[in-house]
This record gives structure tokens, sequence and C-alpha cells, in this order.
């Protein structure tokens, strides 16, 4: 599996069921840009969670919904709810921690 | 281009690990302040640095700019906003450059400065340490920075370009440089909360002068201090406490990140700092050499 852009449209019907991580990046922002391949990796090894990306540039909305005031922003969504967020670059061990403590 | 090591901080610490990376021939870059170390520039006198008895502080550090400028080492003064820990190597934020390095030294003190109440809690959330960082999303929108060395003013002109409105709190005396758009107020910063759906600065007058307690609103408050918490700098470091948590390596919970001096505890003394970073410079190098 890989990290699937997706916009404002296909949001809600994205995260709607299951587990879903969701990257709020932008293509301004150094740390987004490392911490891409880290999430392409991590989506590859967790199988069960399905990854996405949102560019806040793009899709302003979806970041205004969330009152994103820093980015990345990585946030875990089970069935439609977030159910954790997690705000800045964290090293590839350390956002494999945060995504399965949230499960 | 990666750099073998990327040393962070010019004190004692510092200038030790560079002058044994140089010595174990490594291709290394010496980041921070060109006039070395404060702290030891305004000690009176030094009484127990081995080899250099009975030495005023301004001397001792002038010796150390002056081995490391012998030895053709220079010291690039810039300041590291962030070291990100990737796969294999390190990527620093320096100013508004990216810096690729294989490993890391950090040696930068531990004057970073206690956080404002409210600060940790709205961090990323309406307080950030990083106005390269985080100028674009506040895009047309009110901001306050509050500046901690005139090098920050560069960083409130910056934002200035992008915000609708900027306030400046300068927290050092002296003449301050910006453009006209940019409002300067004086007052010392007491805490940091949300309030009506902004962030709220309040501040009192500094000591002696007239003045009541005042609030400034904005949609981020950027706090720029000297240098940052090494947890904060450092996404995934380990701190024990205050400082950094390694081993008598100098090693960190992150492979091929090393600290020295100050920067991991107690004691606070120029000779360990000078004897811990000799031994990270070394345990980086072996790091280096064994991955070949």
């Amino acid at each position: 599996m890989s990290v699937r852009v997706i916009n404002s449209a296909e949001f809600n019907d994205s995260i709607k069921t299951g587990v879903s991580v969701v990257d709020f990046n932008a293509k301004w922002c150094g740390p987004c840009r490392m911490l891409g391949p880290v999430l392409e990796k991590l989506s590859g090894e967790m199988a069960d969670v399905r990854f996405y990306a949102v560019d806040v540039d793009e899709d302003p909305d979806v970041a205004e919904q969330f009152h994103i005031t820093s980015i990345p922003y990585v946030a875990v969504f089970r069935d439609g709810q977030k159910v954790a967020e997690n705000v800045g670059f964290i090293p590839e061990p350390a956002m494999k921690a945060f995504i399965q403590q949230n499960i | 281009m990666r750099y073998d090591i990327a040393i962070i901080g010019t004190g004692p610490a510092g200038v030790s690990a560079a002058l044994t990376a140089k010595n174990r021939n490594k291709n290394f870059l010496l980041i921070g302040s060109r006039s070395g170390s404060e702290k030891i520039r305004k000690t009176h006198m030094v009484l127990n640095y081995p080899g250099l008895p009975d030495v005023s502080g301004e001397a001792l550090n002038q010796a150390f700019l002056d081995q490391l400028q012998d030895a053709g080492i220079g010291i690039t003064d810039k300041r590291v906003a962030n070291v990100y820990a990737m796969d294999g190597y390190f990527t620093l934020q320096v100013d508004r450059d990216f810096i690729e390095a294989s490993t890391v030294i950090l040696t930068t003190g531990t004057s970073f400065g206690r956080p404002l109440p409210g600060e940790n809690e709205n961090l990323g959330r309406g307080v950030s340490y990083c106005a390269t960082c985080d100028a674009p999303l506040y895009k047309g929108k009110e901001t306050v920075v509050v500046g901690y060395s005139p090098k920050e003013e560069a960083e409130a002109a910056f934002l200035s370009e992008t915000c609708s409105k900027v306030t400046y709190i300068p927290m050092y005396k002296g003449k301050v440089r910006l453009p006209e758009s940019v409002e300067v107020i004086s007052g010392r910063p007491v805490s940091v909360e949300k309030a009506d759906g902004k962030m709220r600065l309040n501040l009192a007058p500094f000591a002696g002068a007239e003045g009541e307690e005042r609030h400034i609103d904005a949609s981020c408050i950027f706090l720029l201090r000297e240098s940052v918490a090494p947890d904060k700098l450092v996404p995934g470091l380990q701190l024990d406490g205050n400082h950094v948590k390694t081993d008598r390596s100098m090693a960190t919970n992150l492979p091929g990140l090393f600290a020295a001096g100050d920067l991991t505890g107690l004691p606070y003394q120029i000779s360990k700092a000078a004897g811990e970073g000799n031994i990270a410079a070394i345990s980086a190098a072996q790091y280096l050499d064994k991955r070949k």
C-alpha cells in the first residue's frame, strides 16, 4: 500500500470506516517533505491502516476543520473520528509507535 | 553533499569535538556563535582548567577560538532550528537551508530558557519557535514576535511580508531595526494562553518601569530565543530531566547522534565539557568507520 493524496471532496468518505492516517502537508514545508517518505514506508508495513495525504494550500477547508496551525500534522482516525494527532516531524520509530498505539 | 559530522555549539565541548574530528580526518561542519562561549567569556577567573592555571574566562574563550583558527577550522555562525533523524543520516535546518550529516554532535549547553506558563501546552497550536517554518500558515493574519536577540529582527521582517500585522517585543536593549509596518512594543512576557479563539500573550512592565499588565491577541505567538530546548530541537531525542540522556560514549537514543558538555548534565565544568566533546567525536568517528 502507499499514501494516497486526497482532496476535501473525498475526505469524509475516505476516513469513514476503519483506521486511517492523514498527513496534512504543504509543498513549501521542509519537514513535511522529510516526513513523506517515512509515512510512505510505514504504509507499506502497516497493512491494516490506510494512509492519506492532504495539501493544506490546495484544500484549506479541511485544514480549517481541524484548526491546523502547524505542519506537518498527522492525525489518526477511527471510523470517522479523530483519535490522535501529532504535530511536527518525528523520526520513523516514533511515528510507527504513535500510529500503533492509536490503532 | 553530506557531511560526516555536524557539530552544533561552539563552547568547550564543541571546540574539543571539532579538534578531535579534524584529527580523525572527518569532513565536518562546526555551527554556532563565532564568539565562542558567552558563559566562559563572562566568567572572571577559571582556576581548575588543566594546563591553564588562573586564566580569565575571556582569555580561555579566546584561546579556544585561536586554536580553532590555527587548525583551519571555520565556524558557521548560523542558527540550527531543527535536527531531523532520517534513515541513516540527519537533516538539519540551518537558518533557511537544509544540510545533511551522517552524524551529529550536540553541544548546545543549557541556556535555553525556562518556558512561559502555557508555552509547552500550546506549542504547535498557536505558539511557534520558527518563523521561517510557519510564516505561510499565517498569511493575512496577525502575529506577535518576542525576539530575544537582535538576530530575530530579520525573522519579524520576514513575517511582515506575509502577515497582515506583526507586533515585535524586543527582550534586549538597543535600537531595533524593523520595517515601519511592524509595531514595536515594550513589555515582559508573563504567560501564554488561548483566549477568544486566539492566542493571548500576557505582558507585564519591565522591573522599574511604569505601566500596567496588558495582553496582545494574535493568531500565532513566535517565541524566538537564542537556543531551543534539546527535545524540541531534535524530535525523538530522549531526555533525562532537562538534560540529554547519554551513555559513557556520549551516544543518545538516536543512533549517530551524540551529546556533550553542560547539555548532558552536571557538573557544569569546562574540563568536563572538553572531555565529553573529545569522546563524542571519537564515538562519531568510530560509528562512521564501522559503516564503511
